[in-house]
């Protein structure tokens, strides 16, 4: 590995009046739009929301004259964490992801495969079928589901016998939403990654005697196994957002309480209670801790490749 | 020219970048839609002043437009907005928030006091003549009353009816409607014993406002007043037989738990699998526009007073609707002249009711009359139902108090009927909205006993 490195004296250039404004100039002004919207859509907001944690409402007398607005230090995280609603949402998260991600990692490697295995006609149509309920936007996925669980009104629910009460398990409804709009989304990771699975390997498989279930197994499993441990994290940040599926068949479903997930819980506390200290106490607790999952899955992905080469040499 | 010198194509580069990064924000910022906030500029003189209106209530526009089309000097901009509990309380609070709130807009009598202690309402008593105040209904301009001072003019008095389908009634052997809540249990047996599939009514486990009312209707009062203390309690002996004896239809699986006016509601309707509707003035007509379409229910619908608990006459309010100045409003003025015309006048009366979607029940009682013939009562076989409603509104307990953080008793009250179904108790679900209510109270700093 010593070979063709060049120090970085070699070829820095000769820095003239001139040459780094154009040099930079292209790349200043490409970024630009960027970093000016996501300071203003990302960054700003970020930071009113935690200029507004820090505040609450004060009121005296009967309360008709008003609020004042006092400065509450750190009340109002304190507030949030020791509520148990609060901290219900994240158990409800932990719930939804333990069900979820296998339910659709499974289905969709399980896809992925057959759509990779030499058994499937009209591939490109499967593909785009698989993919299509992703395109459906989430709150009309959940308006469908909502209608379709709703015994009574329910086509489905009247074929399986009308017995079926989906609504009062919110858990497994909501989980049955995202499967159907991940899967497909998934099945295109998933079958990007086994069409870079080297040939040859397959080829060496088949020569050894394997058939194809034992080549999906044993060889094209494990490696995409990166992109499973991928999907996996990034499904498991993605759950800590869960909001509209479960506000829309709320309106179903009255088992989905207003603070089922803290996403949930920080509307409630906006927009029924009116208190935008404990909203924004609570986004800046999720944001936290989605910035923390985030990292770890960064460097998780970062790391991956480096350990690899490190086992092969 | 073998070769050019770079400098050109990168200056070519640098300007296609930029003028790229300026479209794209030129494209972006224009998607953003330029909200018109209140008009604060008071009118040149000859020219209407302009009033922005947020409301939901059946027959506004209706409202809206006849006051346009009759006035030269007020021009009224209306915009439709989801009902309170369904995001327009939620819209209504963020525009006061960011300062781009309307002139006026439409508050429930339960939710104005909250709405006036976040400092979203504007005092409105030095505006409003005693002589307009003496033509609502006491009870009503009770509930606009708070702290002494007047923050809103009522639209509509609800009081309580029972809705029922005469033809199911008949087939399970009721031939008159129950007075008293015994008899409403009796007949829910025997509906149930005619027709398994039938329930005589339905518990809404999204919506706390008809326990609210039915605990009204009991003599308890969740709030109240003394000095500038609140009293909360919840669990008065009035709330808590009616908890038990709904504690005791849920569980016997004598009434539907389903929510309000959701699609499994109205399916169970039409399906006849819900005989009855637990609901107020306004409820008929929300009840004739569900089920318009839905063949062999017009004339089968009746109305009657709401079961007591002795026999007697008695009612609390489910809903009603007041018309709220915005605190930023310029145009009190204006916007009072429109409240005053569209609850007070008959015009105003005619216009909504007359839209055919509307029975609310005219907060002015002179009105009464004008609402009951401006009605078609097809839907419920040409019955006289405004003179169950007047009988209801006289009935009207009074001394009931909202209380205000009706959001934080609401939401508390919501979540624990969702767990009806999973082991949960109205018992418990009042005790948790009570303790929630406390916290609430006392988090904003306000003085509570219980």
């Amino acid at each position: 590995m010593t070979t063709g490195t060049t120090s970085p004296t070699d070829t820095a250039p000769a820095r003239t009046g001139r040459r780094p404004r154009g040099r930079y100039g292209a790349p200043a002004a490409l970024i630009a739009p960027f970093l000016v919207l996501f300071t203003a859509c990302t960054l700003v907001p970020i930071g009113y929301a935690v200029w507004l944690s820090l505040f609450t409402e004060h009121r005296s007398g009967l309360g008709f004259g008003g609020s004042t607005t006092v400065f509450d230090g750190i009340g109002n995280y304190t507030h949030v964490l020791a509520d148990h609603a609060f901290r219900s949402g994240f158990v409800t998260i932990g719930c939804y992801v333990v069900l979820y991600i296998p339910v659709m990692v499974a289905l969709s490697l399980a896809l992925s495969l057959l759509l990779d295995s030499a058994l499937v006609r009209a591939r490109r149509f499967v593909q785009l079928s698989l993919f299509l309920p992703h395109a459906v936007p989430g709150v009309i996925a959940a308006l469908i589901w909502a209608f379709l669980y709703t015994p009574g009104v329910s086509p489905v629910v009247a074929a399986l016998g009308g017995g079926l009460n989906i609504l009062g398990h919110p858990l497994p409804a909501v989980v049955n939403v995202a499967v159907w709009e991940w899967t497909g989304y998934n099945v295109v990771i998933f079958y990007a990654a086994l069409q870079a699975v080297p040939r040859e390997v397959l080829e060496a498989a088949v020569v050894d005697g394997a058939g194809p279930l034992r080549t999906a197994l044993s060889i094209k499993v494990p490696l995409i196994r990166s992109s499973l441990a991928v999907v996996a994290l990034f499904t498991v940040i993605g759950s800590l957002q869960l909001f509209t599926e479960p506000t829309i068949l709320q309106g179903a479903a009255p088992g989905i309480t207003s603070s089922w997930t803290p996403n949930m819980f920080a509307w409630t506390a906006a927009f029924t209670n009116d208190d935008y200290g404990v909203a924004a106490a609570s986004s800046v607790i999720l944001a936290v801790a989605a910035a923390a999952l985030s990292f770890v899955v960064t460097r998780a992905t970062r790391n991956r490749p480096a350990r690899r080469t490190e086992t092969a040499a | 020219m073998p070769t050019a010198s770079p400098r050109p194509a990168r200056v070519a580069r640098t300007a296609a970048a930029l003028t790229a990064s300026a479209v794209s924000l030129a494209v972006l910022t224009a998607c953003g839609s330029s909200g018109s906030g209140p008009s604060a500029a008071p009118a040149a003189p000859g020219k209407p002043v302009s009033l922005t209106f947020w409301g939901w209530a059946k027959g506004t526009a209706d409202v809206v437009a006849a006051f346009n089309a009759s006035h030269k000097d007020v021009h009224v901009d209306f915009q439709q907005i989801p009902s309170g509990n369904a995001g327009g309380y939620a819209k209504i609070a963020d525009a006061e928030k960011a300062g781009n709130a309307p002139d006026l807009f439409n508050v429930e009598y339960a939710k104005l006091p909250e709405f006036v202690s976040q400092g979203y309402v504007q005092d409105i008593t030095k505006a409003v003549p005693d002589s307009v105040r003496s033509q609502y209904l006491p009870q009503t301009m009770g509930l606009t009353t708070l702290g002494g001072e007047t923050w809103g003019l009522p639209l509509d008095a609800a009081p309580q009816a029972l809705f029922y389908r005469k033809d199911l009634f008949g087939k399970a052997g009721i031939t008159t409607a129950p007075t008293t809540w015994a008899d409403f249990r009796a007949d829910a047996v025997k509906l149930k014993a005619a027709e398994p599939s039938t329930r005589i009514a339905t518990f809404f486990p999204d919506d706390p406002s008809t326990l609210e009312a039915l605990s009204w209707q009991n003599d308890a009062q969740w709030f109240g007043t003394q000095g500038d203390t609140w009293k909360v309690n919840l669990k008065d002996a009035g709330t808590a037989k009616v908890a038990a004896y709904w504690q005791d239809m849920i569980s016997s699986d004598l009434v539907n738990v389903m929510p309000s006016f959701s699609q499994q509601w109205t399916s169970s309707l039409v399906k006849g699998d819900t005989a009855a509707y637990l609901g107020a003035a306004w409820g008929g007509g929300v009840l004739k526009s569900t089920l318009a379409s839905a063949p062999g229910q017009s004339g089968q619908w009746a109305v009657a007073p709401i079961p007591s608990w002795d026999g007697q006459p008695a009612s609390g309010m489910l809903g009603g609707t007041t018309f709220a100045v915005s605190k930023a409003s310029r145009n009190t003025a204006a916007a009072l002249e429109f409240a005053e015309w569209a609850t007070t006048t008959t015009d105003g009366i005619k216009a909504r009711i007359g839209s055919g979607t509307s029975s609310a029940f005219p907060a002015d009682p002179s009105l009464v009359p004008v609402a009951k013939s401006a009605f078609d009562t097809t839907f419920y076989g040409g019955q006289d139902i405004y003179g169950v409603f007047v009988a209801g509104a006289a009935s009207i307990k009074k001394g009931w108090t909202w209380g205000p953080a009706m959001g934080t008793t609401n939401t508390s009250l919501t979540d624990s009927f969702g767990k009806l179904s999973s082991g949960g108790t109205l018992a418990g679900a009042l005790d948790g909205a009570q303790s929630a209510t406390v916290n609430a109270l006392t988090g904003a700093g306000l003085k509570v006993t219980q």
